[in-house]
């Protein structure tokens, strides 16, 4: 496939119309709007169960192409079945996209993810992150930065900095896989669809992570989706990097990151975290950032 | 025999949704608050409103993007990414 190589050579074919549940500024629903733009309409995306399950409610969709409502433990199974069956069937061209959330992907699901991407199956996997179980009302998972407050982790006098945890290393686990893995941005879009492109035409198993920015979890007015995903990237809370085959490559290298308080200030869910909070996170991004600078070009995992 | 107990119909009778893109018609424009509005003058057609609307609200016309107020929830990232400040705010029911 050729690559973008700005905005203007995007597709404008759409294969998503509006009219959806989704919430006003949805990232994830953005997210798929923009995917659909390379994958086309012979996909076939499944889905957990998650936000973007409440798209296509009977007796409306705002897809078109073929879509698999699915339990939230095994979407990495049903893809992985429905690409043999395709093959057997001898429409191998179509494509097979896992559309899940991070609830999904990094607790829930992860064992069937596991399995799926050792046995190197030919699906592409998208992960929304939303950085917590947003449609049940913004709960604590795996995938939940340090210092933000959800509805399982509150702030309060005896715990001021809400989640202590940190968050897991996804693209890490899955780039132990030796299968493709990759970071996304909204924000950067062109950088996003060129993944997606390479994912399309590799022979196994990709696994792509965007950030799905959420306006009433994050907590922010739903304008700013597309600022806060610039900004997670360059305050370096989402770096934009691949592995394949163990390599790192970082995409979006920058000399300086800005600090991580611009981004913490947009959101609601960060409101009041305490300044030895906001220093230590700063630690954690620092700590992962000269990782990723460390071993760029080099083998990773 | 179990098939000869339980016939089987094919897809009658199951919700199926034969329409694909039928969400189009579904009108979202009551979730508004504000809309956006396009001035052609100041518009360079960069597209980036078209490309950033979650909602496929905007259309891509020769002549620029073509907004459509059924599908617009009026999250007003359009109006927030234009560079040259070609897309504007108006308040709903003014």
């Amino acid at each position: 496939m050729q690559e973008f190589k700005s905005l203007k050579d995007i597709p404008e074919q759409d294969y998503f119309t509006g009219g959806s549940s989704a919430c006003a500024g949805c990232g994830p629903s953005l997210g798929l709007k923009l995917a659909l733009k390379v994958l086309g309409p012979e996909t076939i995306i499944i889905n957990s169960a998650g936000c973007m399950t409440l798209l296509p409610l009977y007796p409306n969709t705002p897809l078109k192409a073929s879509w698999i409502h699915n339990a939230i433990e095994n979407a990495a199974s049903t893809a992985a079945g429905a690409r043999h069956g395709l093959d057997v069937l001898g429409n191998g061209d179509m494509n097979v996209v896992v559309y899940a959330g991070d609830g999904a992907t990094y607790d829930i699901g992860f064992a069937s993810l596991s399995a799926a991407a050792a046995k190197n199956e030919r699906i592409i996997y998208i992960c929304y992150n939303n950085q917590s179980y947003g449609n049940t009302g913004f709960q604590w998972s795996t995938a939940t930065p340090y210092g933000s407050e959800t509805k399982t982790t509150p702030r309060g006098k005896e715990n001021p900095t809400g989640n202590t945890a940190v968050n897991k290393d996804m693209l890490k686990i899955m780039g132990a896989h030796r299968v493709y893995a990759a970071t996304a941005s909204l924000a950067y879009p062109v950088d996003f669809l060129n993944k997606l492109g390479r994912a399309k035409e590799r022979d196994g198993f990709s696994y792509i992570e965007l950030l799905g920015a959420c306006t009433a979890g994050w907590n922010y007015d739903p304008r700013l989706t597309i600022k806060i995903s610039k900004l997670a990237v360059r305050c370096g809370m989402w770096p934009l990097y691949e592995i394949e085959h163990g390599m790192l490559n970082l995409n979006k290298d920058f000399s300086e990151l800005k600090p991580v308080d611009e981004f913490l200030k947009m959101q609601g869910r960060y409101r009041a975290l305490p300044p030895d909070g906001v220093e230590r996170l700063q630690a954690l991004i620092n700590e992962h950032w000269a990782e990723l600078k460390e071993y760029n070009k080099q083998r990773y995992v | 025999m179990r098939e000869e107990e339980i016939p089987y119909k094919g897809i009658e009778g199951i919700p199926v949704i034969r329409e694909p893109g039928s969400a189009a018609k579904v009108n979202r424009g009551s979730w508004r608050l504000v809309r956006p509005v396009h001035n052609i003058e100041k518009c360079t057609k960069c597209k980036i409103c078209y490309i950033y609307c979650p909602d496929a609200a905007i259309d891509w016309t020769p002549d620029g993007p073509d907004i459509n107020l059924t599908s617009c929830k009026g999250c007003m990232i359009c109006a927030e990414e234009c560079p040259t400040g070609a897309m504007t705010e108006e308040k709903e029911g003014a």
